[in-house]
């Protein structure tokens, strides 16, 4: 059995839906900007991907949300709002997505059944809640969390962080899915690996329809904060503070959003005249095993997992026209990748197009995978390769046919995505043209 | 239903580890379950194999560390190589992230201030001054993948991965993606587990708030591994349960056929054994169905039963189960499983892992850990080991005594 893509659902710093995605990348534009979401004016990082939307509110989120029962739409967003986890933005992203993909593939009660496997981000720590129970035991005393008082029902709004399946069991609740659940915390390669299980699962029999993809938003004091004190964000503080590839980059751009996909069996899609956008041919995970902070600088382990998919794709290297790279910006990332695009694809890579998306959107986290293989159905959908906004000057270290800040005319029949975890978890997954 | 498809190659455990209650070693957990015997607690320090492991802690989360601890232990017991590892598959259920509290509570006293008397916390605070307070590495502390990738650093596991998170049946699925890996021809050796740590106190105070704590969980961590294997790989010269010898067993086996109700335990003095594998008179353990099932919009009973249903479509009946090892967390989830052994294998003794604590996301593993220490050291041949959650998802594996390796 072959996996296929029958519905996409995308929320990124274009905004809500898979057109405002495809569109801001076939126009070659970028989305970075200041943070609105919080103030952020005394933190070293002060611009971001942030998806358009300050505040996430349920009459915001309900609006977003068509093509499902509003009676369960509006009932699932009435408890998130109630237990106050809106605050946790890749919530309601997931919602978005996961609500746009099952409309675009014109599921119904037939595929209710479908198993959900979804990657998600770290629970969100709702410092603000932490205030209350933040006191000293005696006067004048240090300050201690009170654990006592957390326990307490006179302080039951205190939540201190978000659940982190509470994104899955919401968009389960959404769509009323009685198939299991698989939340996949891989880091930044958890989208691809969430997406791969899909596949594997249909491939394998074990599935039919799997609704899977990712959510993420490190946009809040605590994940931006993390990020900063790690010296991952580019120290500037401008549009094009993420520069993939480029001689000048410096350093990541955090982004957030989420996307979704209904993966089925081919012939099952056939049968129902579903639309299929793309086809799951290979994938493949390793892990470096190097360090905590730094990926392998040889990309040995990173060219493993691309040869995995190839081999699952059963694909020579020659096949592939497109390579959608993990492409962070940061010094360490970018001359690793680009050694193991040359491990794996030899005297070919001269002839594969790279690009990455990051310098557009931000680096999605978890859910980078996701929304970057959405993004690569550019490449089917309109004949155009997604460019590398602020990439000017090709850094010998990563001697690869990047594509610069214009898209690129061009017809692929098989692309590859890339995506590459904090901790040396890597994925890699080939899509090829529907036929 | 996610459930293992037919399996292309069979596959066997070749080893395990455990960190639990009960101590650093997993062998003779199932008897000191059964027999309620003493439970010397998590040991504090478990050294791990990496020299690097004292700053290594600092680093992690409980989880990351008690994972890092049992995977190293692991590995000294099944021997693999560099080589072996390299290629090696390593699925783990892991829990809720957990920074330092030393860090956080820094973090907190430079962010929160005084508000006309009421306190708050400050972004600006925070932007200023709290993050200069806390350990550059905080974002991996918290960080839920770390659970498994300290360990994968440490000891050099490069295959296939995922990181599952679990409040009831991901642990389950982290041993449905390990034995696919393997039998698939994916990779030729997995491990698959689970690790967590519900002593963290935002862990604990949410617990505590859920309602879990006054209704008797009672809050504990661990960790479980099991190495799996393409069968093939065993070689019967050399592959036995380390210090459980045939003699020894011989007589557990008279004791069985003499008394059939009860299951007795052979030996669990065994000195750490670098076999390849874990057997019994020349035969394998094998894993032979695992499967899990979603709780939505149907009571526990009915997951349960689906899941196990699932796990077993392909083995023997489940009227021959020798034991069920009950590995829920909560009082429904254990009542639900009682009541399916009792209802639908009346002859299988029951072993609860409840005595362990509520070790979350390692919970599942640990009665995968208790089923293969029953199949390995007493005369039990098939035992199912069900895994159900607060969230209303269930699990179930299936490990059985196989043909010659």
């Amino acid at each position: 059995m072959t996996a296929v893509i029958t519905g996409v659902g995308a929320v990124s710093a274009f905004g809500v839906g898979m057109p405002a995605l495809l569109g801001g990348l076939a126009e070659g534009r970028a989305a970075i900007g200041p943070i609105q979401s919080f103030d952020a004016r005394t933190f070293p990082t002060r611009v971001a991907g942030e998806v358009p939307v300050a505040t996430i509110t349920p009459a915001w989120l309900a609006q977003g949300i068509a093509g499902v029962d509003p009676a369960t739409r509006d009932a699932t967003i009435r408890l998130l709002a109630e237990a106050h986890t809106l605050r946790d933005r890749k919530i309601g992203f997931a919602l978005l997505a996961a609500a746009e993909a099952w409309r675009g593939a014109h599921c119904g009660d037939a595929e209710r059944d479908a198993s959900l496997s979804i990657a998600l981000g770290l629970e969100q720590a709702f410092l603000d809640d932490f205030g209350p129970i933040f006191t000293s035991p005696d006067a004048g005393g240090p300050r201690e969390i009170r654990w006592d008082a957390a326990r307490d029902s006179a302080v039951a709004e205190v939540r201190f962080r978000s659940r982190i399946d509470l994104a899955a069991r919401a968009v389960g609740d959404l769509l009323a899915l009685r198939g299991p659940t698989i939340v996949n915390v891989s880091a930044c390669a958890a989208g691809s690996l969430a997406i791969a299980h899909a596949a594997s699962l249909v491939e394998r029999g074990a599935a039919s329809v799997v609704l899977c993809g990712a959510a993420d938003s490190m946009i809040n004091p605590l994940g931006l904060g993390g990020m900063c004190r790690l010296g991952a964000p580019s120290p500037r503080n401008e549009v094009d503070a993420c520069r993939p590839f480029d001689k000048r980059r410096d350093g990541l751009v955090i982004g957030e959003g989420a996307a979704m996909f209904v993966v089925e069996d081919e012939a099952r899609a056939r049968a129902r005249g579903a639309r299929i956008h793309a086809r799951i041919l290979g994938w493949g995970s390793t892990q470096d095993a190097y360090r905590v902070t730094a990926p392998r600088p040889d990309g040995s382990a990173a060219r493993r997992a691309m040869e995995r998919a190839l081999a699952r794709a059963r694909l020579a290297p020659e096949a592939i026209g497109y390579i959608n790279a993990h492409g962070t910006g940061t010094p360490l990332n970018d001359p690793a990748e680009a050694n193991a695009i040359r491990g794996a694809f030899g005297a070919d890579t001269d002839r594969i197009a790279v690009s990455s998306i990051k310098g557009a959107v931000g680096h999605l986290m978890a859910a980078a995978g996701a929304l970057e293989l959405a993004a690569s159905l550019l490449a089917f959908e309109r004949d155009v390769l997604p460019g590398t906004a602020h990439h000017r000057d090709l850094d010998p270290e990563c001697p690869l046919d990047v594509i610069g800040p214009t898209p690129r005319p061009a017809r692929v029949d098989a692309l590859m995505s890339n995506s590459f975890g904090f901790g040396g978890q890597n994925a890699a997954i080939i899509l090829g043209r529907a036929t | 239903m996610t459930a293992t498809p037919p399996v292309q190659r069979s596959v066997a455990i070749a080893g395990a580890s455990a960190i639990s209650r009960y101590g650093a070693t997993w062998r003779g957990l199932a008897r000191a379950l059964s027999d309620g015997g003493s439970f010397p607690g998590v040991p504090a320090e478990t050294p791990l194999a990496n020299p690097k492991a004292r700053n290594a802690r600092k680093m992690m989360s409980r989880g990351a560390y008690l994972a890092a601890a049992a995977l190293a232990e692991l590995m000294r017991e099944v021997g693999w190589s560099a080589a072996q590892r390299e290629g090696a598959g390593y699925y783990l259920g892991v829990g809720a992230s957990g920074g330092s509290l030393d860090d956080v509570t820094a973090l907190l006293d430079a962010s929160i201030v005084d508000n006309h008397g009421t306190r708050e916390f400050s972004t600006v605070a925070f932007g200023e001054h709290g993050l200069a307070a806390c350990n550059p590495l905080l974002a991996f502390q918290l960080m839920n993948n770390f659970t498994l990738a300290h360990g994968a650093i440490f000891e050099g596991l490069g295959g296939p991965n995922g990181a599952l998170f679990s409040r009831g049946s991901g642990t389950t699925a982290a041993l449905i993606e390990a034995v696919h890996a393997i039998a698939s021809g994916d990779c030729e050796r997995a491990i698959a587990g689970g690790a967590d740590s519900a002593t963290h106190p935002v862990t604990a105070a949410e617990l505590a708030r859920e309602g879990f704590t006054a209704h008797g969980l009672e809050v504990a961590e661990g960790a479980g591994l099991l190495a799996l294997v393409e069968v093939a790989q065993l070689r019967p010269s050399t592959a036995r349960l380390g210090g459980n010898d045939a003699a020894n067993l011989g007589s557990v086996e008279a004791a069985h056929r003499s008394s059939p109700d009860v299951i007795q335990l052979g030996s669990v003095d065994a000195a750490p054994s670098a076999s390849l594998g874990v057997e019994v008179h020349a035969q394998p353990i094998l894993v032979t169905g695992c499967a899990i099932a979603c709780g939505r919009g149907r009571d526990l009973g009915a997951t349960i039963a689906d899941a196990i249903a699932r796990a077993t479509e392909a083995a023997a009946a489940v009227a021959e189960l020798d034991v069920v090892v009950i590995a829920g967390w909560g009082p429904p989830a254990v009542d639900a499983s009682r009541t399916w052994a009792r209802t639908h294998a009346p002859r299988a003794r029951i072993v609860d892992v409840a005595a362990l604590g509520a070790t979350l996301a390692a919970g599942p593993a640990l009665g995968w850990i208790a089923a293969l220490d029953l199949l390995a050291a007493s005369a039990a041949r098939r035992v199912l080991v069900i895994d159900a959650g607060v969230d209303g998802d269930a699990g179930a594996a299936l490990f059985e005594r196989g043909g010659a390796a």
